[in-house]
């Protein structure tokens, strides 16, 4: 179980990654809440999809012809 | 004079000559003028709408006839590029350059089909969030209670079409957008398979989850809006290239020998799920069955995730695309609740995003599996009833709740809400109506089949009447 101190060192430490630059007040809220975030995207880490493709698709294109 | 209640009967009093454009325009400003300042719709009035009109009755004067849309008030939310007004997204961040001299593909659309564009409807920030008092822009309030919310996030939109401002509008989905205020103001509103409607000339929020849909009072509405935004349009590069049907052909067939499955888990038994929506909900699938529909109880597993998937993959979408603004000085120019609720996505990594497109393939896999053996879903729209706008803006509370509309747009399917009842408190009850990719043209026939034999979709909120009064 990852003390306080560590969540909001987490947490602080992602959004300054991203840039974003909150207030005390904020930060203190994306600290409570990120246990419930993080166990949301947790239950998305199951064995009954464990070798399932991904739902993302690129498509090579041939470059384009001279005449456009 | 007062408004035809529906796009249906409006189109018919034009051709029949007993009402103008013009009139039927009037009558929507005066209602604006009477109830706008209370309730939050417009950004901003069309200057031109009453000239729209001259026009449209001239047109039809001439012989010519544009179609069901032709000379009926409507309205468009604030995303969507509009050459003769300004795109502001509800927001201080967007670029006024944005938008400014072009028409989305949808706007242009409605245009040419002879709709009276009525002004910019507000919606939440970016369609994300929930309405920010600080900022300089109008709150949206529930015409039924104006201390309840209005749902999000195309609010303006709920709001202008139950209180009659407009016959019709356009809103997006990405996790429920049509559909939360469709449920909440009580009327109609249609998620259309992802693709269908091209978004080009519409800032986006989830990339691979946005969708553009009708709103109206009924299906019959609906499906008249449909007719004139489906279709492929090469700017959008996610337009589906299958041919966009007559949704109003066939719409009056009835339901005779549909195959309606009930995903219980989840969607009927979640602790959040209140006990008034589950009992319209069921009471709408019984209706159906009279009508000769079979029901069954069928499984979708895993929806709980599914709601975790699809809010991971938009917020992270939706970061990508705020982050340039969101990630510099200009945090603090979004509102509140959209910027605590994008950000939250900077607290997922990008494996987390990778893993819930995988599951999202896995999910649909297993939904095309069910809906192999039925024709339609039907599901709650919404946990509740409007909750007071107070509520809203607490995160906790949409982390706890289920989502019964974002699964679908996971699966990128379309999904139909309709006015199923009222609270005790007079608040609108909805259920959803969800099937497969492109099967809009049935979920319409479904719910104008329901509404032939209920009159839940015709209520009009207390508060117009006062206003004429």
């Amino acid at each position: 179980m990852p003390q306080a101190t560590d969540v909001e060192a987490t947490v602080r430490a992602l959004l300054e990654a991203a840039g974003i630059s909150a207030s005390d007040d904020e930060l203190a809220k994306f600290v409570e809440m990120y246990p419930a975030l993080r166990e949301g995207a947790d239950r998305l880490w199951h064995d009954e999809w464990r070798y399932e493709e991904p739902a993302l698709q690129f498509t090579p294109q041939p470059p384009p012809t001279p005449e456009g | 004079m007062s408004l035809p209640l529906t796009i249906e009967e409006a189109q018919a009093a034009l051709r029949s000559g007993n009402v103008t454009s013009v009139e039927l325009t009037d009558a929507a400003l005066a209602r604006i003028e009477a109830l706008d300042e209370r309730v939050g719709a417009f950004l901003e009035v069309n200057a031109n709408a009453r000239a729209q009109a001259e026009q449209a009755d001239a047109e039809l004067a001439a012989g010519t006839d544009r179609g069901p849309l032709h000379g009926i008030p409507f309205g468009l939310k604030d995303i969507l590029a509009t050459a003769d007004q300004p795109t502001t997204a509800n927001s201080l961040v967007l670029d006024p350059a944005w938008g400014a001299g072009y028409d989305s593909v949808v706007t242009e659309r409605a245009r040419e089909a002879g709709a009276v564009i009525m002004g910019k409807l507000v919606l939440s920030e970016f369609a994300i969030g929930a309405p920010d008092a600080e900022k300089p822009f109008p709150l949206p309030r529930n015409p039924w209670d104006l201390d309840r919310s209005a749902s999000g996030s195309s609010s303006g939109t709920g709001i202008a079409v139950a209180t009659g401002m407009v016959l019709g509008g356009i809103g997006t989905d990405t996790g429920g957008s049509v559909r939360g205020p469709a449920s909440f103001n009580g009327h109609t509103g249609l998620k259309v398979t992802f693709g269908r409607v091209p978004k080009w000339g519409v800032t986006p929020l989830g990339y691979t989850l946005d969708s553009i849909g009708p709103m109206a009072r009924s299906a019959w509405d609906c499906a008249a809006i449909l007719n004139v935004i489906a279709g492929h349009d090469p700017r959008d590069a996610t337009a589906a290239t299958a041919p966009a049907e007559d949704y109003l052909d066939g719409i009056d067939r009835g339901i005779e020998g549909l195959r309606i499955g009930v995903p219980r888990a989840y969607f009927f038994d979640h602790p959040e799920l209140e006990a008034g929506t589950k009992a319209a909900v069921e009471a709408t699938i019984e209706k159906l069955a009279t009508l000769g529909a079979t029901v069954r109880e069928v499984e979708l597993p895993h929806s709980d995730v599914a709601k975790e998937a699809n809010t991971l993959t938009m917020l992270s979408e939706a970061l990508a695309y705020h982050r340039p603004d969101m990630g510099g000085a200009r945090w603090s120019d979004y509102g509140s609740s959209t910027r605590m609720t994008i950000g939250r996505a900077a607290l997922f990594s990008a494996a987390d995003y990778v893993q819930a497109q995988r599951f999202r393939n896995w999910y649909a896999t297993t939904a095309a599996q069910l809906m192999a053996e039925v024709d339609v879903l039907v599901v709650p729209t919404s946990p509740g009833i409007a909750p007071l706008s107070s509520e809203m803006a607490d995160p906790a509370r949409r982390i706890r709740q289920p989502s019964y509309t974002g699964p679908f747009n996971l699966l990128g399917y379309p999904a139909l809400a309709i006015p199923a009842g009222f609270s005790e408190e007079r608040l609108p009850y909805s259920a959803q109506i969800v099937g497969a990719p492109f099967a809009e043209a049935l979920l319409l026939r479904v719910g104008h089949a329901y509404q032939q034999v209920t009159d839940w979709h015709r209520r009009v909120p207390p508060i117009v009447e006062e206003s004429a009064t």
